[in-house]
């Protein structure tokens, strides 16, 4: 992340109905606004992405990257390079199951969005557009060691997916 | 002060007291509220999608609002079977933001547009006059319903807002 070593932890996997997706939002995630980015992926493999972080780190994160302060004027090239991170990070990790498995797997273009945690949540799962009730969601962390800066990710899939990965 | 009955994701509730409200958070989902405030009938349905794509009818899942096509047609004889007037029966609806901003393909995570198009065409299609709406936009809202007075109130964390329409 960065030019910083970054360690990674896995939280937890969890098969979750969709009604109970409420299990998944801690208070302080209740209480505090996330910049986001979701990328949705189709192909031999259906999946989607949201990585999140508190906004006021996300705005350490962009000036760590442009190497500057932001400035009003600068607002957009920041949405922007989290984007980008975003899709860096999606990318990596998508590629990786494809080298693991040999399936083909697109990807959308990283959507950006700033809102409570909550928002963000209902958004994806209303847009990943699952038919069967229940969603297996794996949370797994991304610290940087010497900015602090944690970035969330949460992998979503229908269960028949995770049988693929897993066979 | 009046008991909330909240309801999750793709649920949704009918309730024949005016003491009671019906409540949800809805994103990118719709909130669909249909009323009759002469037999004192409503029902609230979180609807996530337009349609349910297989063409399976349901039967007794608890995520019955989860489609559009299938919330409503529930809602709607739920509702006379607790002593609604289909002839009197109003709609009100909140919701259908695009969370997800990005920079180039037009149509994508356009789920909550979808939404509100489709429930329209399903009022009309139904004869059921759509009194208020809240909807479109980028955030997540706090509904509620208030079956005494008929309003919905809307609130908004981040925008930082309450209204009722």
């Amino acid at each position: 992340m960065l030019k910083e070593p970054v360690t990674h932890l896995l939280r937890k996997t969890q098969e979750i109905p969709i009604m109970n997706l409420d299990l998944l939002i801690s208070n302080i995630e209740e209480l505090n606004v996330m910049s986001a980015v979701y990328v949705k992926c189709d192909g031999d493999i259906r999946m989607g992405i949201l990585l999140y972080l508190p906004e006021k780190e996300s705005q350490m994160l962009a000036e760590k990257l442009l190497g500057k302060p932001i400035s009003n004027e600068l607002v957009d090239i920041a949405t922007s390079s989290i984007s980008e991170i975003g899709n860096i990070l999606t990318a990596s990790l998508i590629n990786a199951i494809s080298i693991d498995t040999g399936y083909r797997i697109c990807s959308s273009v990283p959507g950006y969005a700033i809102e409570f945690f909550r928002t963000l949540l209902e958004a994806v799962i209303s847009d990943f557009g699952n038919e069967s009730d229940k969603l297996v969601i794996s949370n797994v962390e991304l610290h940087g060691v010497t900015s602090g800066i944690c970035i969330h990710m949460l992998l979503i899939q229908d269960s028949s997916e995770i049988r693929k990965l897993v066979i | 002060m009046n008991r909330v009955i909240e309801i999750k994701m793709g649920g949704m509730e009918i309730i024949t007291d005016d003491k009671e409200e019906l409540k949800t958070f809805v994103g990118s989902c719709v909130a669909i509220c249909l009323f009759d405030l002469v037999s004192k009938v409503a029902g609230m349905a979180h609807v996530m999608l337009p349609k349910k794509s297989d063409g399976i009818r349901f039967t007794e899942r608890s995520d019955i609002g989860k489609y559009a096509d299938e919330a409503l047609s529930y809602m709607v004889n739920d509702m006379i079977l607790k002593g609604a007037n289909p002839k009197r029966i109003k709609a009100k609806m909140a919701g259908g933001a695009t969370i997800f901003a990005h920079e180039s393909e037009t149509g994508l995570f356009n789920v909550g547009p979808r939404n509100i198009t489709f429930l329209k065409q399903i009022l009309k299609e139904n004869d059921i006059p759509l009194i208020s709406e809240d909807t479109g936009e980028n955030f997540g809202r706090w509904v509620r319903f208030n079956l005494h007075s008929g309003d919905m109130i809307i609130t908004s964390n981040l925008k930082k807002f309450e209204k009722t329409i």
